[in-house]
C-alpha cells in the first residue's frame, strides 16, 4: 500500500486516509512513516528536523498503529530475576535456583542444583515431552537440565566445568546441538549441547576440595570443546548469530565474532563503554547492543572495519542491562536499563521509544520475548513481568 | 642832529645836491624816529620820495624788502655822525636824539659782537643776492651794476647814482680805536652794518633784525605767514566732477600701437620658426609644503624597531563644520551630560555649534590651548614603544585540555550499594573487578557484585569498621579489616574456586611457624566456628584501635596503622605468609595519619601530619622527606608508576608531589570546600581522584609521561555528586575500579556509589 504523492497535497493525502478509515476500519489507529521514520511531531516540524524539502516526492508509509502493551502478570520470585528464557518461561534467580513458568504465569518448576547464582539460563531443545535446558551460574559451571514436562521431573544430565570466573552467559546454536557459554575469566568456551551417558574425562587434580566433588556426583561432568579467548575483560553476552558464528559482547568494550568452526576470530567492533547485553536479530541481521552509557546501539556484524554504528537509541538514563530483538517484527526491540524501564523501540523512531513499561520498582536485569508474543521482563525487585503485545494485524503496511 | 657844512666840503656839497629842496637842515629837524628821519635823509634823493615821506611817516612797509639797503645807508649816515662828533664836540643836544643816541650806544655796547657777525652773514647774503639777483631793485641807488666793489677802492667815490653823479664814499677816517670806541659807545654798533655799495654803516631797525634773527633760524621772514596751513590735495579720492585736465585723450591711447603690432609680429613668427622658446613651465617638483611624518615610518625608521610614529591629528569632521547637520547638534540632555563630563570623559572637546555664515563663526577660544596641547604631544611625549606586557589575563591561565578530550573518566552515577546502616567508611575492589567491599560503622563487611549492585555477603565483624583492603594479588582472595584493635584476615569464598581454596591454605599453612618469642605487641590469632564459617580466618590483635590497613602489591605483606601520639608504636608491617609483624620504626616522628607500599619497589609511604616520609624498606632509612605544606593530612594514594604521589589534607588541600622534582608539592588543587577524606588513583587510566566531606568526588586527569622533562597533566574533569551529607560528612572513601573508569565512593549516608 505504497503512496506516491506530491508532498505538497499532503493535506490531501490524510483527508485521503480518513475517508479511508471511516470506510474499512471502524477503530484502528495508524503510525505514519515519512520517509522510513516515524512521524512523532507535527509534519513540518519532522520536515525540518529530516530536511525534507516540500518540493521532493517522499513515501509516506502507514502501518496500524502497535497498541501498548499491558502488563499481564506478574510472577514474584523468591529473588531478583537475573535471566529469563521464553515460552514456558525459564528464569534464573539469584537465590541460586532456576525456574520454569508457564505462560500464564504459574510456577512450573525448580530447578535447583546449583551452588551459586544462575547467571543465565536457557533452552535447549524441546521435542515433545522431554526438554533440555542450561544454567549457567556463578559457580562457574553450566548445568545442563533434562526436564520431562509430563512428569514434572528436571535431571542434571551435565555440569560443564572448565570456566575459572562466573558464567555469565550461555547460548545455544539454532540447530541446538551445542551451546557457547561466557564468563568473567574472559572466555568463551563451546560445548556439547547433545546429552549424553558419559561423562567426559577431566583430569582431576588430586587436592580437589570434598564440595567440588560431592557437585560432580550430581551430574556427568563435560568439558568444553572449545575454548575462544581473546576478550580482555569479562565476556557479558554470548548469542549465536549464525549456525557456525558466535557473537560476544565483553567489558572491554568490543564485540566479538568468533567463527566456530575455525575457533578464529572473525571481526571487532569496538565501542567505548563496557557492553552488557546484544542481541541479534536474524530478520534485519543486527547486532543491538545495551552498554553502560546508556546507548542501544545497532551494529551491521557483517562490516569488517567494524566501528560502524548504524543506529543509536538513547532514551535510558541508566545502564542497558537488556535488549532483545522482537522475533517476528524487523524492527522492533524491546530493553531493559536499571533506572526501572522497560522500553519498546522501533528503529525507525530512534528519537524516542514507542513504549516505556514502567512496571518495575527496580534495577531490571533482563528482557525477552515469547514467541507468542509475550514481553516479559525480570528485575531486582523480584518480579517477572509480562507484557502482552499484539503485533499488527495488517504486520508491516508497507 | 645837525647836518653841519662845517666838515668836509664835498660832502656837503652832496648833501646839498642830493637834497638840493631840502629846508635847511640846521633849523628845524622833523621830530621823527631816528631810523625813519634817517631813511627820509638816505631817500630825500627825490623830493618825491621825500615827500612822501612826509605824507606817510608812519608807513615803512614798502620798505621792507630793501631794509638791508636801509641799513646800509644807515650805518652810513651813523658813520656820518660819529665823523661829526669827533670833529666837533660842542653841539646841540635834541631831546631825542639824545635819546636815540643812548640807546643806540647801549645796544651797540652790548651786541658789537653780534654786529660783527651780523655784518659778515650779510656779506655773504650780498655777495649771494648780486650773484643770481637781477637789478631792477627800486631802491637801488648806486647804478655801477653787479660789479665787485673793490673795484673802486681807490676811488673816492662808489658808483654812481641815477643821475649819473658820483656817489661819493663817506669819508672814512675810522681807524681801529674809532672802531673800538664805537664798539663800546654806539648802543646800536651791533645792528650797524656796513653797505658796501654806497660804503655806509646802516642801522638796521626792530623789524629787520627781527627779521634777520627769523631767517638766521630758518623760518620765513614774513611773521604773518603759515607755512603749514593746509593742503589743497590736488589728487584726492573725491571723484571730481572736472577732470584735471581737460585735455582729449591721445589718439594714439586707443588707436592700436603700430609698433608693437610689428613687435609682436616679430616674436610670434619667431616662435613659428623656432628661434625663441616660449618659457618652460617650471614643473613643481619642489612642493612647497610638505609632510613632515609622512615618511616617518619608512626604512630609517625601520631600525629604530621601538620608534613610534607621531601622533597624527584627527581630520576635522561634520561636528566642526559652523553649519553641521542637525544630527551633530547636541540636544539639551548631551549638552548638559557633556557639561557634567570631566574633559577627560567627553567624547568631543567642543559643542557643534551653528553659524548662519562662516562670518559669525567667532574666534575659537581653546586655540592656543589645543595647540598647545599638540606641541605638548609631539614634543614631550616619550615616543617609543613602551616594554609592558600587554598579558589578557585569559591566556595566563594554562592551556588544559577539554575534559571532553580526556575521556572516559566517570561522569554520571550508574548504581547504588544500599544496605549498610552506619556510614561507610571503607570500600576496596576485588582484583578483578568483579567484586567490592565495604565497611561501615554498623559492624559489617559487605561483599558486593559490583555489575549487578547485589550484596552477596555480609560479615558482621562486631565493631565498627575502620579500613577494609582487598589483597591486590589476583591468585589470593582476602580481604583485610580493620576493627577496633584488631585487624581481620577474611576470606570472602567469592570468586574463582581455585583461588579461594588456595588463599585458604595460605591462611591455613602456615600456623605451625608462630615464634612465640617473648611478649609481642601484636599477637596473631586463628578462629574457629562461626567466625571461621563467615569467613573470618585470622586475627591480629593490635594494642591499640587500628585505623588503617593496606596491603603491599603483593599481596603478603600488611601495614597497619594505629595512630598514637605518644608511642613510637604506630605502624606494623605485618607478614601473612609467616604471620609474623614487626614495627619498622624506633622513633615517634608524629601522628601517622596514612601508610601507603611503593607498588613497585621496596619503599614504604608515611604520611604524619604535615609531611610524608618515605622509607626505603631494604636499606632500612628514609629516602625522602614530602612536605605537603597542609596543615592536617587525611590520605595519600602512590601512582601506579610510583614516582608520583597525591596527598588530601583535612583542609582542602589536594597536593601532588612529582617523587623525581621536589619534596614540594607540584601541585595543589584547591577544589574542594570541605576537608579531604581520601584520594586514589586509577591502576589504568590516568585517573585520580578526591573524596571529600562536602559530598563530592572530583575526578581529575593526570597524565604522567616517561619523559622527565614533560610535567605531569593535570586536569580536573568531573565532580561527583551523588552524596547526601549526613553529620557533617559526606564521602569518606574513594576507590577506582581496577579495569573500567568507574569510580566507587563510599560516604556517610550508608551508601556506596558507582559513578561511570
Amino acid at each position: 500500500m505504497k503512496l506516491d504523492y506530491l508532498h505538497s497535497s499532503h493535506f490531501l493525502i490524510t483527508t485521503k486516509f480518513e475517508s479511508s478509515l471511516t470506510a474499512s476500519h471502524s477503530k484502528v489507529e495508524f503510525d505514519f512513516l515519512v520517509r522510513g521514520q516515524f512521524l512523532r511531531m507535527p509534519l513540518s516540524a519532522h520536515m525540518d528536523t529530516e530536511a525534507i524539502s516540500t518540493e521532493d516526492v517522499v513515501e509516506i508509509e502507514y502501518v496500524e498503529k502497535i497498541t501498548a502493551p499491558e502488563p499481564e502478570e506478574c510472577m514474584m520470585h523468591d529473588d531478583w530475576i537475573k535471566k529469563s528464557k521464553p515460552d514456558q518461561i525459564l528464569t534464573g534467580s539469584y537465590d541460586k535456583t532456576a525456574r520454569i513458568w508457564s505462560v500464564d504465569g504459574k510456577a512450573v518448576m525448580t530447578v535447583a542444583g546449583h551452588l551459586d547464582v544462575v547467571k543465565d539460563a536457557t533452552w535447549v531443545k524441546r521435542d515433545g515431552l522431554t526438554s533440555l535446558l542450561l544454567t549457567a551460574s556463578l559457580d562457574q559451571t553450566v548445568l545442563l537440565w533434562e526436564w520431562n514436562s509430563e512428569r514434572n521431573k528436571v535431571k542434571a544430565r551435565h555440569c560443564c566445568r572448565g570456566h575459572t570466573g562466573s558464567v555469565d552467559t550461555v547460548s545455544t546454536d539454532p540447530t541446538g546441538s551445542k551451546f557457547c557459554s561466557g564468563s568473567w575469566d574472559k572466555m568463551l568456551k563451546i560445548w556439547s549441547a547433545v546429552p549424553t551417558d558419559e561423562a567426559d574425562e577431566v583430569e582431576e587434580a588430586a587436592d580437589r576440595p570434598r564440595k567440588k566433588q560431592k557437585t560432580q556426583q550430581l551430574s556427568l561432568t563435560r568439558t568444553p570443546l572449545m575454548t575462544l579467548s581473546g576478550h580482555n575483560e569479562a565476556v557479558s553476552s554470548v548469542l549465536w548469530s549464525d549456525a557456525e558464528e558466535v557473537c560476544s559482547a565483553s567489558w572491554d568494550h568490543t564485540i566479538r565474532v568468533w567463527d566456530v568452526e575455525a575457533g578464529a576470530m572473525k571481526t571487532t567492533l569496538t565501542g567505548s563503554k563496557v557492553f552488557n547485553c546484544i542481541s541479534y536479530s536474524p530478520l534485519c541481521r543486527r547486532l543491538a547492543s545495551g552498554s553502560t552509557d546508556r546507548h542501544i546501539r545497532l551494529w551491521d556484524p557483517r562490516t569488517k572495519d567494524g566501528a560502524l554504528v548504524l543506529l543509536s537509541l538513547t532514551s535510558h538514563t541508566g545502564w542497558v542491562t537488556a535488549v532483545k530483538w522482537a522475533p517476528t517484527h524487523e524492527h522492533q526491540l524491546v530493553s531493559g536499563s536499571l533506572d526501572n524501564l522497560v522500553k519498546l523501540w522501533d528503529t525507525r523512531s530512534c528519537k524516542a521509544p514507542l513504549y516505556d513499561l514502567a512496571a518495575h520498582e527496580d534495577k531490571v536485569f533482563c528482557v525477552d520475548w515469547t514467541e507468542s508474543g509475550l514481553m516479559l521482563s525480570g528485575g531486582a525487585d523480584n518480579k517477572l513481568y509480562s507484557y502482552k503485545y499484539s503485533p499488527c494485524r495488517t504486520d508491516a503496511g508497507a | 642832529m645837525r647836518w653841519s657844512v662845517s666838515g668836509s666840503s664835498t660832502r656837503v656839497q652832496s648833501f646839498v645836491r642830493n637834497a638840493g629842496t631840502f629846508p635847511p637842515l640846521t633849523t628845524t629837524p622833523p621830530p621823527t624816529p631816528p631810523v625813519y628821519s634817517m631813511l627820509t635823509t638816505l631817500f630825500n634823493i627825490n623830493n618825491k620820495a621825500t615827500e612822501k615821506d612826509d605824507d606817510d611817516l608812519s608807513d615803512s612797509e614798502d620798505s621792507q624788502f630793501s631794509g638791508l639797503e636801509d641799513s646800509g645807508s644807515d650805518s652810513e649816515d651813523e658813520e656820518s655822525d660819529v665823523e661829526e662828533k669827533s670833529s666837533d664836540d660842542v653841539e646841540e643836544d635834541d631831546g631825542s636824539n639824545d635819546d636815540q643816541d643812548k640807546q643806540r650806544q647801549q645796544t651797540k655796547v652790548k651786541n658789537n659782537k653780534n654786529k660783527k657777525g651780523a655784518t659778515e652773514g650779510k656779506q655773504e647774503k650780498k655777495g649771494d643776492e648780486y650773484e643770481h639777483d637781477t637789478s631792477d631793485e627800486e631802491d637801488i641807488r648806486n647804478t655801477v651794476g653787479n660789479i665787485p666793489m673793490e673795484w673802486y677802492k681807490d676811488f673816492p667815490h662808489i658808483g654812481y647814482d641815477l643821475d649819473g653823479k658820483k656817489i661819493f664814499k663817506p669819508i672814512r677816517n675810522k681807524d681801529e680805536l674809532d672802531e673800538f670806541l664805537d664798539k663800546m659807545e654806539n648802543p646800536d654798533y651791533w645792528r650797524t652794518v656796513h653797505d658796501k655799495q654806497t660804503g655806509r654803516d646802516i642801522v638796521l631797525s626792530d623789524e629787520q633784525v627781527d627779521l634777520v634773527n627769523r631767517l638766521q633760524r630758518g623760518q620765513f621772514g614774513d611773521i604773518n605767514f603759515n607755512e603749514y596751513q593746509p593742503t589743497v590735495e590736488f589728487f584726492s579720492s573725491d571723484v571730481m566732477i572736472h577732470p584735471v585736465t581737460n585735455r582729449p585723450a591721445d589718439k594714439r591711447s586707443f588707436i592700436p600701437s603700430l609698433i608693437e603690432k610689428e613687435k609682436v609680429s616679430k616674436l610670434v613668427h619667431a616662435i613659428k620658426m623656432g628661434w625663441i622658446k616660449p618659457r618652460r613651465v617650471q614643473a613643481d617638483s619642489k612642493e612647497r609644503y610638505y609632510d613632515l611624518w609622512a615618511n616617518e615610518d619608512s626604512s630609517i625608521l625601520a631600525k629604530h624597531r621601538m620608534h613610534l610614529p607621531a601622533p597624527k591629528l584627527r581630520l576635522p569632521g561634520h561636528e566642526e563644520s559652523y553649519n553641521p547637520p542637525p544630527e551633530y547638534l547636541f540636544t539639551e540632555e548631551e549638552k548638559a551630560l557633556w557639561e557634567q563630563q570631566d574633559p577627560e570623559d567627553r567624547k568631543l572637546p567642543f559643542i557643534p555649534k551653528k553659524f548662519s555664515s562662516l562670518r559669525q563663526v567667532p574666534a575659537y577660544s581653546r586655540f592656543i590651548h589645543e595647540k598647545f596641547e599638540r606641541c605638548l604631544d609631539l614634543y614631550l611625549c616619550p615616543r617609543q614603544r613602551k616594554m609592558r606586557v600587554n598579558v589578557n589575563p585569559e591566556d595566563l591561565i594554562p592551556k588544559l585540555p577539554k575534559p571532553k578530550d580526556l575521556q572516559p573518566f566517570p561522569t554520571t552515577q550508574s548504581l547504588v550499594y544500599r544496605g549498610h546502616s552506619g556510614l561507610v567508611r571503607s570500600v576496596s575492589v576485588s582484583p578483578s573487578g568483579q567484586w567490592l567491599a565495604s565497611g561501615s560503622d554498623d559492624g559489617s563487611v559487605r561483599f558486593w557484585e559490583v555489575c549487578s549492585s547485589r550484596c552477596m555477603k555480609i560479615v558482621q565483624v562486631g565493631g565498627a569498621v575502620k579500613s577494609v583492603a582487598w589483597n591486590p594479588n589476583p591468585a589470593l582472595c582476602l580481604l583485610a579489616v580493620a576493627v577496633d584493635s584488631t585487624v581481620l584476615i577474611l576470606s570472602p569464598s567469592l570468586g574463582d574456586k581455585l583461588v579461594i581454596s588456595s588463599s585458604e591454605r595460605l591462611l591455613a599453612g602456615s600456623q605451625e611457624e608462630n615464634p612465640s618469642e617473648g611478649p609481642q605487641p601484636v599477637v596473631w590469632s586463628e578462629t574457629e566456628g562461626e567466625e571461621l564459617k563467615e569467613g573470618i580466618h585470622l586475627k591480629i590483635q593490635h594494642p591499640k584501635a587500628v585505623h588503617q590497613v593496606t596491603w603491599h602489591a603483593k599481596g603478603d605483606y600488611l601495614a597497619s596503622v594505629m595512630p598514637d601520639h605518644s608511642s613510637h608504636l604506630q605502624v606494623f608491617i605485618h607478614q601473612l605468609s609467616r604471620r609474623r609483624s614487626q614495627n619498622p620504626f624506633r622513633k615517634n616522628k608524629g601522628l601517622v595519619q596514612c601508610v601507603a607500599f611503593h607498588p613497585i619497589r621496596p619503599f614504604f609511604f608515611v604520611a604524619t601530619q604535615r609531611y610524608v616520609r618515605i622509607y626505603n624498606l631494604v636499606k632500612q632509612e628514609m629516602a625522602k622527606k614530602l612536605q605537603a605544606n597542609s596543615k592536617w593530612i587525611s590520605n595519600i594514594a602512590v601512582h601506579p608508576g610510583g614516582d608520583h604521589v597525591i596527598c588530601g589534607s583535612y583542609d582542602c588541600k589536594l597536593s601532588w608531589f612529582d617523587l623525581d622534582l621536589s619534596t614540594k608539592p607540584y601541585k595543589v588543587l584547591r577544589h574542594h570546600k570541605k576537608a579531604v577524606r581520601s584520594v586514589a588513583f586509577h591502576k589504568g587510566y590516568p585517573l585520580f581522584a578526591s573524596a571529600s566531606d562536602d559530598g563530592t568526588v572530583i575526578v581529575c586527569h593526570g597524565t604522567v609521561y616517561n619523559d622527565l622533562l614533560q610535567n605531569p597533566l593535570i586536569v580536573p574533569v568531573k565532580v561527583l555528586r551523588g552524596h547526601v551529607i549526613t553529620h557533617d560528612l559526606g564521602v569518606l572513601d574513594v576507590t577506582f575500579h581496577p579495569t573500567q573508569p568507574w569510580i566507587f565512593s563510599s560516604g556517610a549516608d550508608a551508601t556506596i556509589r558507582l559513578f561511570t
